[in-house]
């Protein structure tokens, strides 16, 4: 199976602890459904994700140094 | 990459310069570009390099998003007017090395469709270290992905009288397309057997003669099969019919390298053959990009596609956020949804907005049924119900008035009277 991290398309994702989670909806004053989604199927995300979890995906920005984005885990 | 040595990459920038450019709030690209200017001036002083800070920083921050500013409607219409120059010289067919590939306002329009297949799939294949050098290593490559048929491997005669198929394999292409035997007999008897799986018949094979008839004579049979014949793919990916070999410079490396670009996309497929290298390998069909690698990558894909078919037709100075705030709209929910009623528009929370769009009848009627409500909070149903839009001064509430002159003191806060 290849090794989808490795890609210059796919971005460092990792899954974020509870207490993370909390300061990130916090900062953002949001609820966690507010997040963007990712599927469970994808390809990219970290094996122990589940659904519920938060990924924090940096982004090799095209207009900043990196931008780091949430995306809530579903089904 | 925060943690970037100025000092070690420019010769005119020293720590203190650093200093002053780092606190400043900007971006690493702003930043670095600072240091470039300072570098091609041959060397700033102290005082000039914190003007030129200070002023990148002003222009800066006075560029941002300003509060309450509509960035949707802003990028649709960045992205549709030059949409209409581009309706001119579309329908054009321009060649990336001599593959003809979609491009002006069809291709972004199949972009923002999110269509399921491309109308000219494409890949881009990347090779690997020992194979990127190599002429014949990358022809292996080149082997295993083109999808190989029975015209390209011999000769096919359809003996009638006989009611037999024969194929004459030629040895040489037999080698070359099978680098990996030594003996055209074998490659030749794997053929066969690939026949006889596909065709669900017997046959019969001398050398590279291979022969094979209907079970019982029918001359209707015998057209059929080799009709049947030719579709069977021998070697490679079935999807990709053509595959062009072109050496390019790597821009990492700054190394001549073979790039491969097919005709027709496979990405999963692909990327699994020997010798590709995963890391760089990319597809222009944006949901084969979306299985294999991710939400994000498709993000990223649907970026580099919609910018590159911009920049064909001359129209790069479209800024890369308006395309950047598109695919984050198409992927925020983790699939990709295309922009229009099956997708973005079609699932907004306003009734009045999607009526609006397109079908407006179904929508009201929908409505109607489900005894939908609407907050009013968008541009469009504003605009329909005729109340001020809560976008930029419109989400300002504001009462005019005189100040009463003589109450106000310096640590009363004004009070609008009602005159």
């Amino acid at each position: 199976m290849v090794d989808v991290s490795q890609h210059k398309l796919v971005p460092e994702h990792t899954k974020l602890d509870d207490e993370a989670v909390e300061d990130v909806l916090q900062e953002y004053n949001v609820e966690k459904t507010n997040l963007p989604k990712i599927k469970l199927k994808d390809p990219a995300l970290p094996e122990d994700a589940e659904p519920g979890d938060v990924i924090k995906i940096v982004r090799n920005s095209r207009t900043t140094d990196k931008a780091v984005v949430y995306r809530l885990v579903i089904e | 990459m925060t943690e970037h040595d100025a000092t070690a990459d420019y010769e005119f920038v020293d720590d203190a310069i650093v200093d002053v450019v780092e606190s400043k709030e900007l971006s690493r690209r702003l930043k670095d570009r600072i240091y470039q200017t300072i570098e091609d001036r041959e060397g700033v002083s102290l005082d000039q390099a914190g003007e030129i800070a200070q002023a990148v920083e002003a222009r800066y921050l006075d560029t941002r998003v300003d509060p309450l500013d509509p960035v949707g409607t802003v990028s649709a219409q960045s992205i549709g007017e030059p949409g209409t120059q581009m309706t001119m010289n579309t329908f054009h067919y321009a060649g990336v090395a001599e593959i003809d590939v979609t491009q002006g306002l069809p291709r972004l329009i199949e972009l923002v469709d999110a269509r399921k297949t491309p109308d000219t799939p494409m890949m881009t294949v990347y090779l690997e270290d020992e194979y990127a050098n190599n002429r014949e290593l990358a022809h292996q490559v080149v082997w295993n992905i083109e999808s190989t048929k029975i015209l390209a491997l011999g000769d096919i005669s359809t003996n009638v009288a006989d009611m037999v198929v024969q194929i004459d394999l030629n040895d040489e292409t037999l080698l070359e397309r099978w680098p990996t035997y030594d003996d055209e007999g074998v490659v030749a008897s794997e053929i066969a057997e690939t026949i006889e799986d596909a065709l669900g018949i017997k046959t019969r094979r001398e050398g590279t003669l291979i022969e094979f008839g209907p079970e019982s004579p029918s001359y209707r049979r015998l057209l059929q099969l080799v009709e049947e014949l030719r579709d069977i793919v021998f070697k490679g990916i079935e999807e990709v019919s053509r595959v062009v070999i072109r050496k390019e410079n790597n821009e990492d490396t700054d190394e001549e390298e073979f790039v491969l670009y097919t005709e027709g996309s496979a990405f999963g497929d692909a990327l699994a053959i020997e010798g590709v290298d995963a890391s760089r390998t990319t597809s222009n069909n944006i949901h084969e990009v979306h299985k294999q690698l991710g939400i994000e990558a498709a993000r990223e894909a649907i970026i580099d596609e919609t910018m590159n078919t911009l920049r064909e037709q001359g129209l790069d100075d479209v800024n890369i956020r308006h395309l950047m705030l598109v695919a984050d709209i198409m992927t925020n929910d983790g699939t990709i949804e295309s922009i229009g009623r099956h997708g973005i528009s079609g699932s907004k929370d306003s009734v009045l907005a999607r009526a609006a769009f397109e079908v407006t009848v179904n929508h009201l009627l929908d409505a109607a049924i489900h005894g939908e409500e609407d907050d009013l909070d968008g541009v469009i149903e504003n605009v329909i119900v005729g109340k001020p839009i809560a976008i930029g001064t419109g989400d300002v509430d504001l009462r005019m008035g005189s100040l009463d002159v003589e109450d106000a003191d310096a640590n009363a806060a004004p009070e609008p009277s009602d005159d």
